[in-house]
Formats: C-alpha cells, sequence, structure tokens
C-alpha cells in the first residue's frame, strides 16, 4: 500500500516539475521555430534574444530552441518533434548540412516552410537562407585583416579552430587558406588547424605551444569566439604584441580587455541580434507570401531592405571590425 | 493470481518504473491533448526510441559486468564511418543492395574489432573498464577524424535510407531491429548459460573465476556484444542522417548510463534487467518528446531528467528500507506464534 | 645504492615515471623547446586547474566512490565569483577564493548526503547533480561570459613569483596558479597521511564493513570526502577564472572525465583502496607532457588524438601489467621460502 502511495507522491512530484512548462500563446499569427546549434552559448543566446524580440513585435509565435551539444542527432529529434506538433516554419542552423536532409524533406512534406540560418543546410531543402555573410566573404576579409596587420605578405601563419568537426569553421578555414595560397603566395601556413574545444584556456596553451614549435609564425588566424582572446592573451604573456598578429571572429565585449594593449589586433562578428531578427523577419513576410526574385530585394518589416544574392540567399551584411581604441 | 502476485514481487522494480513510465504517458497526453496522442507522434517516438535503446543495452551489458563503455559512441560513428566509403562508393550507384550489404558487414566488422579492442584490454591486461573506454573512445574519435578531415561523408544509396527511415507493414524499420535486438538481449542475458556467467562477474569475478569459469573470455565477448549493439545504432543513426561523422549522437554515452541506472542495473555488477532498460529509454524517450512538444527550453528537460534519475533512487531506496522492515515484523510475529 | 634503486623500481609508480621519462626523452630530442624552464612552467601552469580538481577526486576514487559533478560544480562555482566580483570590486583575491571554495563546498555537501542518506550509489548521485547544476547554470547565464573583472584580480591571475629569461625574449616565473596547485598538494597529502579522517578513507575504500567495525563513522566520512572534493573544485574554478581572467559557464564540459582519467593514470583503483598525492602529479604531469608535447613535436593534427587515446592505453597497461609482473614475483618468493 505504502509502495503505491510512494508512486503518488512520485507523480504528484513530476506535475509540480511540468508547472513550468510555459504557458502557450494561442493569437499569434505564425508558429516559427527557430533552432540554433546549441542552446547556452553566448553567440546562440544573442541570437536568440533577437529571434524573440521579432516575434514580440511582428506579433509571432518564436520557439527558440535547441539541443544543449551541438549534436546533429539531437537536432533532428527535436526537429522531428516539431514537425509532429505542426508549426508553420522551421528555421534551422544545422550542426551538419547532410545528417538533416531526410527530416528537412519530412518538413517540406508537411507543408512547413524551410529556412537555414547561420550556416547552410542542404540547398535544395530550403525556401530561403538567411547568413550573417557568405562563408567566403568573412574568410577573405579576416585573410586581407591579417596581411594588412602583418605590414608584410610574407611569413608563417597557423590556424586556431574551435573543434575539427565544426562544419561552419572548417568552411571558413577552407576558404581562408585557397585565398591565402592564392592571393598571398609568400604566405606559409605552418601546420593543419588546431582546434581548442571552443575553450579559451585551452586556445591560451595551444597558442603558446604553437609558437614554441614554429618560433617564426607572424600571424594566427583564429575561428570560433574564445580562440582569438586565448590567443592573444598568450601573446600578451609572451611579451609579443608586436611580432605576432592575431586576428578572429570574437564577441565585442569579450574582446575588448585583449584588444586594448594590440594582443588581438582585430576581432570581426556580426551583429548576433539582427541575424536572429532577420531570420524570423523573413519567415513571416514568406508565410505572408512573398516570393523571392533571383538578385532581387525583399523587403522585412523592422530591419529594412535587403539584396537577394543568387535564388534564395538573403545575406545580413558585412561584419563589424572590432579594433583598439 | 499467486503466481501474478510472485511475478509482480519478483519484478517490483520493473513495475514501478512501467508505473512512472505509464503516469508520465498520461501526464503529457492530457497536457497537450492534439500533438502527443496523434498517430504521427506515436511514429516518430517508434523511429527515434531505438538508436538510444540500442546505445543503453550496450552500456548495459558493460555495466553487468561491472564495467562500463564509454567508447558507444565513437566506436559506432567509426565503423559507420568506415562502411561510409563503400556506402558512398560508384559501387553503390550501380549495385545499391550489394553495397549496402557490404557495407553493413564492414560497420558489424569495425564495430567488433572496436569491441575486440576494449574486451582485449579489459579481460586480458586487467585495466579498469573506465579507463580502457575513455582511451579508446579517444582513439578511435582520433582515427574518424583522420578519415573524414571533420567533416561528414554523404551521398548513400537510396536504399540504405529505407533502413533508418522506412516502414514494414505501417512499423518503423528501427523499431523491428530494436525488438529483435531486445529478444536477443533478453535470452543472451537472462536466459543462457554465457547470460548466467555475465552477472556472476558482476557480483564476484574473484569467485567466478575460481569456479572454473574462463572470466576473461566471457569478457572479451561482452565488449564484444557491446561493440555489436553500438555498431546497429549506429547503422541507424547515419542511415537515418544519411551521412556519417565523428561527433554524431555524442549525446549518447552520458543518457545511457542514466537509462541503465533509472531501468534498475546496479552500476555496480551483476544486477539489472533488460526490461528494465527499455522501459528507462521509453520514459526518457516520452520526457524528451513531450516537454519538447510542448516549447520547453532543453536545459529544464535535463534538469527534470535528472531530477527523476534521482528521486526514482531514492524511491528504490524508500521502498527497500520499508520491504526490510515489513520482512522483520513478519518474521518476528512468527516468531512469537511459534 | 642498488638497494635504494631496486626499492624505487618496486614502487607503484614506477611504471609511469618510467612512461614520464621514455616520453620525455623522445619529446626532447624531437623539439628543442621542450626540456626549457618556461615550457615547463607554462605545461604546468595550463594544468594546474585539473590538478588541482585531480587531487579533490583522489579522495573520493580511494574511497571506492566517483564525482562526475565536478564538472558542473566548477563551472556553479566560477559563475558565482564572476557575479561576486562585479558586485563587490574591491573585494581582494583571499576573499574571491574562499568564496568559490564554500561554492564548490555546499554542492559536495549534498552530493555527500544524497549519497549517505539515501544510498545512492556515487557515480548516479553524482551524474543527476551534474545534469542538474549545468542546466541551472546555464539558464541563468544563458552561457553569457562575464568579463570586465576587477584590475587587481588580473594581476593577481598573471602574478609570477621569480623572473628567468626566456628563449623567446621575455621573462618567465612561477605562476600564482601553479604556487595553488602545490598548496592544495601539500594539503592533500597531509590530510591523507596523517589525519584520522584520511587513514579512514583508505579504510572505506578497502573494506567498507570493515571500516565501520574498526569504528570509523563512515557515514561521516563520505560526507567529508565529497565536501573536500567540492572545496577543490571551487579552488579549482577560482584559479581557472585567474587564468582567462572572464567566466566562460560552457568552458567546463567534460572536465569530469578529464579529472578522474588523470587520477587512474595516476595509479589510483576506480574500485577504491589505493591512491596517493605522489602518483596524481604523476598523471598530471604525464596528461601535461602529452598535450603540450604533441603539439611541440609537430604531430599532425589529425594524428593528436590518436596519439592521445594510444597513450593513455598504453601507460594503464604498462602500469598494470607491471604489478602484475611484482605480484607475480611475491607469489614466487612466497612459494619458495
Amino acid at each position: 500500500m505504502k509502495m503505491k502511495k510512494l508512486v503518488g507522491l512520485g507523480l504528484a512530484a513530476m506535475m509540480a516539475f511540468t508547472a513550468v512548462v510555459p504557458a502557450m500563446a494561442e493569437e499569434a499569427a505564425y508558429k516559427i521555430v527557430v533552432m540554433p546549434k546549441l542552446i547556452g552559448i553566448p553567440y546562440f543566446t544573442a541570437t536568440g534574444e533577437g529571434a524573440e524580440k521579432a516575434g514580440e513585435e511582428l506579433g509571432v509565435e518564436v520557439i527558440y530552441n535547441g539541443p544543449t551539444t551541438a549534436d546533429a542527432a539531437e537536432q533532428v529529434k527535436m526537429l522531428e518533434d516539431y514537425i509532429t506538433q505542426g508549426v508553420d516554419a522551421i528555421c534551422v542552423a544545422p550542426n551538419d548540412a547532410a545528417a538533416l536532409d531526410p527530416v528537412l524533406k519530412k518538413a517540406h512534406e508537411a507543408g512547413i516552410l524551410v529556412l537555414d540560418w547561420d550556416t547552410e543546410a542542404t540547398k535544395d531543402l530550403v525556401d530561403a537562407s538567411v547568413h550573417q555573410i557568405s562563408d567566403q566573404g568573412l574568410a577573405e576579409h579576416l585573410v586581407d585583416a591579417m596581411v594588412e596587420n602583418m605590414g608584410t605578405e610574407e611569413g608563417d601563419w597557423a590556424i586556431i579552430t574551435g573543434g575539427l568537426s565544426a562544419s561552419n569553421l572548417n568552411a571558413w578555414i577552407g576558404f581562408a587558406r585557397d585565398y591565402a595560397a592564392e592571393k598571398y603566395p609568400g604566405l606559409n601556413l605552418v601546420a593543419d588547424p588546431y582546434p581548442t574545444d571552443e575553450k579559451q584556456d585551452v586556445a591560451l596553451s595551444t597558442a603558446k605551444d604553437i609558437l614554441k614549435a614554429y618560433p617564426d609564425v607572424k600571424a594566427l588566424f583564429c575561428v570560433s569566439t574564445p580562440a582569438p582572446i586565448g590567443a592573444a592573451q598568450a601573446i600578451r604573456e609572451m611579451g609579443l604584441q608586436d611580432k605576432v598578429t592575431v586576428v578572429g571572429t570574437a564577441v565585442k565585449e569579450d574582446c575588448q580587455d585583449v584588444l586594448s594593449d594590440g594582443a588581438l589586433d582585430l576581432g570581426c562578428l556580426w551583429n548576433c541580434q539582427d541575424l536572429g531578427y532577420l531570420t524570423v523577419g523573413v519567415a513571416k513576410a514568406l508565410l505572408d507570401g512573398a516570393t523571392l526574385e533571383a538578385d532581387g530585394e525583399i523587403t522585412i518589416e523592422g530591419v529594412g531592405t535587403y539584396a537577394i544574392e543568387g535564388e534564395k540567399n538573403i545575406i545580413l551584411g558585412p561584419p563589424e571590425d572590432y579594433l583598439a581604441e | 493470481m499467486n503466481k501474478m502476485k510472485d511475478l509482480r514481487s519478483r519484478h517490483s522494480s520493473e513495475f514501478t518504473l512501467l508505473l512512472i513510465f505509464v503516469g508520465l504517458f498520461v501526464l503529457m497526453a492530457v497536457l497537450s491533448p492534439d500533438r502527443f496522442m496523434t498517430v504521427n507522434n506515436i511514429k516518430t517516438m517508434a523511429f527515434q526510441m531505438p538508436e538510444f535503446g540500442l546505445m543503453a543495452l550496450a552500456m548495459m551489458i558493460a555495466v553487468l559486468t561491472g564495467g562500463i563503455n564509454l567508447s558507444i559512441t565513437t566506436g559506432a560513428t567509426l565503423s559507420t564511418i568506415v562502411a561510409a566509403f563503400i556506402l558512398s562508393s560508384e559501387f553503390g550507384k550501380e549495385h545499391p543492395l550489394l553495397c549496402v550489404l557490404v557495407g553493413v558487414v564492414v560497420c558489424m566488422l569495425v564495430a567488433v574489432a572496436s569491441g575486440i579492442v576494449n574486451g582485449t584490454i579489459v579481460a586480458y591486461i586487467g585495466v579498469a573498464p573506465m579507463l580502457v573506454t575513455l582511451g579508446t573512445k579517444t582513439l578511435f574519435e582520433g582515427l574518424g577524424l583522420n578519415f573524414t578531415k571533420g567533416g561528414s561523408i554523404s551521398g548513400f544509396p537510396e536504399l540504405y535510407a529505407e533502413i533508418g527511415n522506412g516502414t514494414l507493414l505501417g512499423i518503423p524499420i528501427p523499431m523491428i531491429i530494436y525488438v529483435i535486438a531486445l529478444v536477443a538481449c533478453y535470452f543472451l542475458f537472462e536466459r543462457s548459460v554465457w547470460g548466467t556467467e555475465v552477472y556472476m562477474i558482476g557480483c564476484n569475478e574473484t569467485a567466478t573465476r575460481f569456479s572454473g569459469i574462463n572470466t576473461k573470455k566471457v569478457l572479451l565477448w561482452v565488449y564484444i556484444y557491446s561493440g555489436i549493439l553500438s555498431g546497429i545504432a549506429g547503422i541507424l543513426i547515419s542511415s537515418r542522417y544519411n551521412s556519417a561523422k565523428t561527433d554524431y549522437g555524442s549525446s549518447y554515452v552520458m543518457q545511457a548510463v542514466s537509462a541503465v541506472v533509472l531501468g534498475g542495473t546496479s552500476i555496480s555488477g551483476g544486477h539489472g534487467t533488460v526490461a528494465g532498460t527499455i522501459i528507462a529509454v521509453a520514459i526518457i524517450q516520452v520526457i524528451s518528446t513531450g516537454l519538447n512538444i510542448l516549447g520547453v527550453n532543453r536545459y529544464i528537460i535535463n534538469i527534470i531528467t535528472g531530477g527523476i534519475l534521482i528521486a526514482v533512487l531514492i524511491l528504490r531506496y524508500a521502498t527497500k528500507v520499508m520491504d526490510d522492515k515489513k520482512k522483520i515484523k513478519m518474521r518476528a510475529a512468527q516468531g512469537t506464534t511459534k | 645504492m642498488g638497494e635504494r634503486i631496486k626499492n624505487f623500481t618496486k614502487r607503484k609508480e614506477f611504471g609511469i615515471i618510467l612512461i614520464i621519462l621514455v616520453l620525455s626523452a623522445i619529446l626532447t630530442v624531437m623539439s628543442s623547446a621542450f626540456l626549457k624552464l618556461d615550457n615547463i612552467l607554462d605545461f604546468l601552469r595550463s594544468n594546474a586547474v585539473i590538478g588541482i580538481m585531480a587531487l579533490g577526486m583522489l579522495p573520493v576514487l580511494i574511497s571506492g566512490g566517483i564525482d562526475l559533478s565536478v564538472s558542473s560544480t566548477i563551472a556553479f562555482a566560477a559563475v558565482i565569483i564572476g557575479k561576486f566580483m562585479l558586485a563587490f570590486p574591491n573585494s581582494n583575491p583571499l576573499i574571491v577564493i574562499i568564496v568559490a571554495m564554500v561554492a564548490g563546498g555546499l554542492v559536495g555537501l549534498v552530493n555527500g548526503l544524497i549519497i549517505t542518506r539515501f544510498k545512492i550509489p556515487p557515480i548516479v548521485a553524482t551524474l543527476g547533480m551534474q545534469t542538474i547544476m549545468l542546466g541551472c547554470v546555464l539558464l541563468y547565464t544563458g552561457g553569457m561570459w562575464i568579463s570586465g573583472l576587477p584590475g587587481w584580480w588580473s594581476r593577481f591571475g598573471t602574478f609570477k613569483l621569480g623572473s628567468f629569461p626566456t628563449d623567446i625574449g621575455g621573462t618567465t616565473g612561477v605562476s600564482t596558479q601553479v604556487i595553488i596547485f602545490v598548496f592544495a598538494c601539500l594539503i592533500t597529502s597531509f590530510i591523507l597521511k596523517y589525519t584520522l579522517i584520511g587513514r579512514g578513507i583508505y579504510a572505506v575504500g578497502g573494506s567498507e564493513s570493515s571500516a565501520i567495525r574498526v569504528g570509523y563513522n563512515v557515514n561521516k566520512i563520505i560526507v567529508f570526502i565529497y565536501v573536500f572534493s567540492g572545496l577543490m573544485t571551487g579552488l579549482a574554478a577560482a584559479t581557472h577564472v585567474s587564468i582567462v581572467g572572464q567566466v566562460d559557464p560552457n568552458t567546463y564540459t567534460g572536465y569530469e572525465l578529464d579529472v578522474i582519467s588523470t587520477v587512474v593514470l595516476g595509479g589510483a583503483s576506480t574500485l577504491g583502496g589505493v591512491g596517493t598525492v605522489f602518483g596524481t602529479i604523476l598523471g598530471v604531469v604525464l596528461m601535461a607532457i602529452v598535450k603540450n608535447g604533441l603539439i611541440l613535436a609537430k604531430v599532425p593534427t589529425y594524428w593528436q588524438k590518436v596519439a592521445m587515446g594510444l597513450v593513455i592505453l598504453i601507460a594503464v597497461s604498462v602500469d598494470i601489467i607491471n604489478r602484475k609482473r611484482e605480484q607475480a614475483k611475491l607469489v614466487r618468493v612466497d612459494v619458495e621460502e
């Protein structure tokens, strides 16, 4: 008997748990899922703020949710659940494009509008793409900035990345390598990219080790937001601010300190809030019946008019550069 | 009636779990009646559960011996990456059926090899399983990275996608594979001589060895079997996602440990049932899907899962204490009447 | 002298020392930068955090338990001190360290109480705590970094004792983090060797029922162990924040496995009863050398994980084989005598 009571107690506790479930807004015009690669990191928290702001201002219900690790398997499961739930649009930043093919097909069959944002999904399966800047554009911009800060077009350089299997970072690195090899033949990449596990302290020790292994390295090219900060700290601790250039993608607030003494030469990123906002805006415009004309323009409520690149790419605009003041 | 009672008392822990599962299921159905209790949603869950369930079983067999296998996911992805080279080759476009068969066989061979590596070091050298599999986890991931350079391999024959996405008589194929694996596990673990030996090792390895059982051989097979199960999970994953990559399913390792323990398997080995594990897997699936449909933040879902894990164990402890008290009372009563 | 060497080779740690020496020799040949004072001080500094956590984990493993919650505990403590420093910019490093240790210690207390009151296996209790705590930390912070910490904190973090010239031109010294690590080693060693509770930890790990019979209050000892692990993790949080200068709540995922493998590499057993501070230090040094050496020796990036996995497997296997041989020898001596 007591056993049953205990079970009852347990169930009551679970009921209490679910009391935290947010109430559903029923009056919203559309239900739009915006899925980042993962939640709980600054970049995707900021894009989420933008997406939710857009939801409030444009009168649509935005569900901003994603897995807790950057695992494509988790993303697929969550998307399947949302398709079952019945939503109007799915905007996803894929952890891996190929892995999402089947689930995006399923979404199409269910009549759901599919967008990719931040990172590209398979092009045939999306109705529109919202991106900060083309992968190639960012990579070339960073390489140019690196060479400019080096003050020479010759010398050794190394790449520090967040993780070896992050597809967007790999895309940037791929373009950067090709571009550097073609435009700056004097540059010599010393080794394959060094992974840092998205950790600042690992970037710090890795950067130090790289400079010890290759004392002639003149520039560190960092992708993933904690990497340039860690690398810059290494430069500062070794007192090499004037000898080694560090450029990379970084969040503005977090890189101010290392910019101040020239340890970091240039940080660069786009406005994350705007990216989230624009994604929701485009989804709503398309749900309202707007169509994309190749190389045309599209006006989005609340943010402005954007050019369409190719058939369905909507580009947020050039990144913001952060320099020492 | 008595038989029923006997069954219940022998499997009280599974019954509690089943009650929790039913309770949660009803709760979710009540919270979102128009979305949770739909054929579509049940089907989606039936597609999602097998890969995780197989991982949990792969973990369970290692835990039964008092060990652990942290390399299940990277072993699985390494196997599928090797197979992916065959599946995505030109050969696959000409002979899809043959290619898929060869791919599956190769995948299983690599999975067996990964099991042999784990098993040999655990059984014949005698290193702690946690450390061995932590090492092989890194090793397999490293090999996978080398083959793919961090990217993913895709472009498999349509036929391969059927394994993870197709249905047979309306039942999802992954579910069929899962059920077959479950039955096989049940007979292997709980009804075979080998299974008994596995449980014995979990209780007391030294005593088992001195009773004339070749514990090393049994342990080796435990890790091979664990590798095979995770390899099958790997096939489902790569087929459902139509590609192979080193970090697919990386979140399953700790989830699998949770499911196994929630299912009543003792982490020090020797106790646990297949039924308990699959009910625990179903519980985690229902929580995850149900709260997802409600739009609950993923971290809150994690917190709730962690809370349930601890709550169930406290419950189990409390019932055990009460049972013991009852038994003492009964014995005392019997003593006085005599 | 010969006798001494013989005794040395019989030590439990001999296997790992041998591996460290062989690896160091190889690395010294492959890279001129490896065996330099600044490099050694650097890798000690960057591994101090894992080292301090490993010292906290050591008593847990000796007792036959495990603490998987450390990765969330360190995130929790780091966020607490981050917020604390922003709220009290006129504080000082010592208070910050105390705050971090109290925060970590509280988590340890909860762990210890769950484990002893409800008899839940440590691996389950701490796994549950890990998920719950990380969820809470990331829900609260949204994963946002806490930056703009006071100037005295970054001075504390970059302070160096002594000044030795380096090859590249700058100077180096013994950093705060290394000093904290040494301090943590001394304390742990003292507790394990010279206190009643320390001996009790070994007794519990050897055999819990015998420990009870001898008169130890086992529950009290177990609670102490997890509190100690929490305190050390808190100290590690302060150490980590002092290196990076800001708090990134996400950076600690996966630490628990790093820490546990370090301690086990150092000769502790997950089955309990054995483990020493000296062995743990060797474990830390071995992991540090591998991580640092792979880059210095210019091992291609994609092979580094493979090499890492192989080194772990070889190290533990050699260690076990070595120990087995010693045991076999002892048995033979017994028979012959």
